[in-house]
């Protein structure tokens, strides 16, 4: 199996703070994969040594097996490290001729990106004028433009109003469709890291906790709820396969693929069915209790 | 690859007009003003006096000679501190070093601000052949030869005051790095370019602590350049001076590299 970031033993301490500690963690190449944890868990200092920005106090980062931070291991990946600035008097377009010049990219779409993140509009205005939605999509398009294979976004929809946040998650899988690129997402929003998400670490005071498919770490696989009645019925005919949940309810674990026939086996049987909705994994449930497990841990 | 990052610096300054105009373009515009503002002063307090000759050839040496004072190094100053210490004010080293080396990133900076300091200084050197024409436009004054080696002399004084500047501007790579501040790297900066002149102009003997003040090393290597040879009593050390200057720039310009290499950028 190939990783696209691996870190071994890494530490980094800034004085008396120590942002990573001995963090080991593989990231499989292919796919997007998710990086939760609190403010202060170190994601952001993961993802800087990853870029070269900052030097480990000790262990070691490679990107897609090179060493983390060299020329080799960077002409392969674009990252966005928290809210992507710019420097002021540059206008969209500008900032990413200036880019493109940067990494020796010579036949590169600018219009053609600044369209796909919808700032084709705007593309001429000077990037102090942008709102923080409009640079985090310039931050997108600087990121994938030169098609890296690995692509690093820390908190690529903080400060962003819900409509933006969704608009910026419509846009990354989309890119990570088309693109094909490794995708490596840091983030508050659990909600956004299930939907778009393969796998998840999960980190907590520079080291990791949990690592593994974001269905397996939610704790359940998405099982379907059943208004039904009446119940008992229900639960006869799905045996192991069910458990009640409150009087008139049921959840059945099953595959998605076979919700209509055990629907028309229910409705053949007699049962009454008032609702069928399927219920996911619940990731943030499982986030919580992951991380308030390893608070006493930390006390003793 | 350097060329990669010089281009991209290049079209960066290009774009940030307000560098451009106070650190490559007001140094020369003011030098005009100077020169055609004194002359119109000059003609009105002496009215009727016969027209001086011009040198068009000796304003532009004299120029180039005074590029490195302490008053144009501030325009530079504004120039270089905003080329290379502009990434910590706008928080953007973190745009640029994934996509290229730091040593690439801070030569490219440099050698972006070397070639404005030198266009600067070649229109600081028109400016001032322009206030001759309009002097002898305006008064009717003959132009005259130049007495010496033209071009040994323009260049001479072009490159060594280029090196004098250069030396302000990878002092501010280094203090730019250092504190990560621009002001930090333009204060820093002005008073190492007013303290060395200073210094300099109290110094007289060419001993080995005054050559190591730029500013020194910079005026005894233009007076040797502009003195003709039969009023020189003793050679001057114009190499030891060269050395100076050239150890300057390599020294500072190796410690900035050298610690940009190693520093976190956490928060730039």
């Amino acid at each position: 199996m190939s990783f696209a970031l691996e870190a071994e033993g890494l530490t980094k301490t800034y004085g008396a703070v120590r942002a990573l500690d001995d963090l080991t963690l593989k990231i499989p190449a292919g796919g997007v994969f998710g990086v939760l944890g609190p403010n202060g868990a170190g994601k952001s200092t993961l993802f800087r040594i990853a870029m070269g920005l900052v030097r480990p106090t000790s262990g070691v980062a490679r990107l897609s097996g090179s060493p983390a931070g060299h020329a080799s291991s960077l002409r392969q990946v674009g990252a966005m490290i928290e809210t992507p600035r710019y420097p002021p008097y540059l206008t969209a377009r500008d900032a990413l001729k200036m880019l493109a010049l940067q990494s020796g990219a010579r036949d590169v779409d600018i219009d053609g990106w600044l369209d796909r993140v919808g700032l084709s509009g705007a593309a001429d205005r000077k990037t102090s004028t942008y709102s923080v939605g409009m640079k985090q999509r310039l931050g997108l398009a600087a990121v994938f433009f030169t098609r890296p294979t690995l692509a690093i976004l820390d908190e690529p929809t903080s400060g962003m109003d819900p409509a933006g946040i969704q608009e910026i998650r419509e846009l990354i899988r989309r890119l990570a469709a088309e693109e094909g690129a490794t995708i490596i997402l840091a983030s508050h929003q659990l909600d956004e890291v299930r939907r778009v998400c393969d796998r998840v670490a999960i980190l907590a005071k520079g080291r990791l906790v949990a690592e593994g498919p974001v269905e397996t770490l939610a704790g359940r696989k998405p099982a379907l709820r059943l208004v039904a009645s009446p119940v008992a019925q229900v639960l006869e005919i799905l045996g192991e396969q069910a458990a009640a949940d409150g009087p008139d309810a049921v959840l059945a674990q099953i595959e998605r693929h076979e919700a209509p026939a055990l629907i028309r086996a229910l409705v053949g049987a007699g049962v009454d069915i008032h609702e069928a909705r399927w219920r996911e994994a619940d990731l943030e449930s499982a986030y919580l209790d992951i991380l308030q497990a390893k608070e006493p841990a930390d006390a003793r | 690859m350097l060329a990669d990052a010089i281009s991209a610096e290049r079209f960066r300054l290009l774009k940030d007009r307000g560098t451009l105009f106070w650190g490559v373009l007001f140094a020369p515009i003011a030098g005009l003003a100077l020169n055609i503002g004194g002359e119109l002063f000059a003609r009105s307090l002496m009215k009727g006096a016969p027209p001086i000759p011009v040198d068009l050839v000796g304003r532009m040496v004299k120029a180039l000679a005074d590029g490195a004072s302490p008053v144009v190094g501030l325009f530079v100053l504004i120039l270089s501190t905003a080329v290379l210490a502009g990434d910590y004010r706008w928080e953007t080293w973190r745009l640029l070093t994934p996509r290229n080396g730091r040593v690439n990133l801070l030569l490219a900076k440099l050698a972006t601000v070397a070639g404005a300091v030198a266009i600067s200084l070649v229109l600081y050197a028109l400016a001032a052949a322009l206030g001759g024409l309009f002097s002898a436009a305006t008064s009717g004054g003959a132009l005259v030869a130049y007495r010496g080696s033209a071009g040994v002399d323009l260049l001479g004084t072009f490159a060594i005051s280029w090196l004098q500047l250069m030396v302000l501007a990878a002092l501010s790579a280094l203090v730019g790095v250092v504190t990560r501040s621009t002001m930090g790297a333009l204060i820093v900066g002005l008073v190492f370019a007013a303290v060395q002149s200073i210094v300099a102009s109290q110094l007289h003997e060419p001993s080995l602590k005054a050559l190591a003040i730029p500013a020194f090393s910079g005026d005894l290597l233009k007076t040797v350049l502009l003195t003709p040879r039969s009023v020189v009593d003793e050679p001057a050390p114009w190499a030891l001076a060269l050395g100076f200057l050239a150890a300057w720039l390599a020294g500072l310009t190796a410690a900035a590299l050298a610690l940009f290499q190693r520093q976190d950028l956490t928060r730039e």
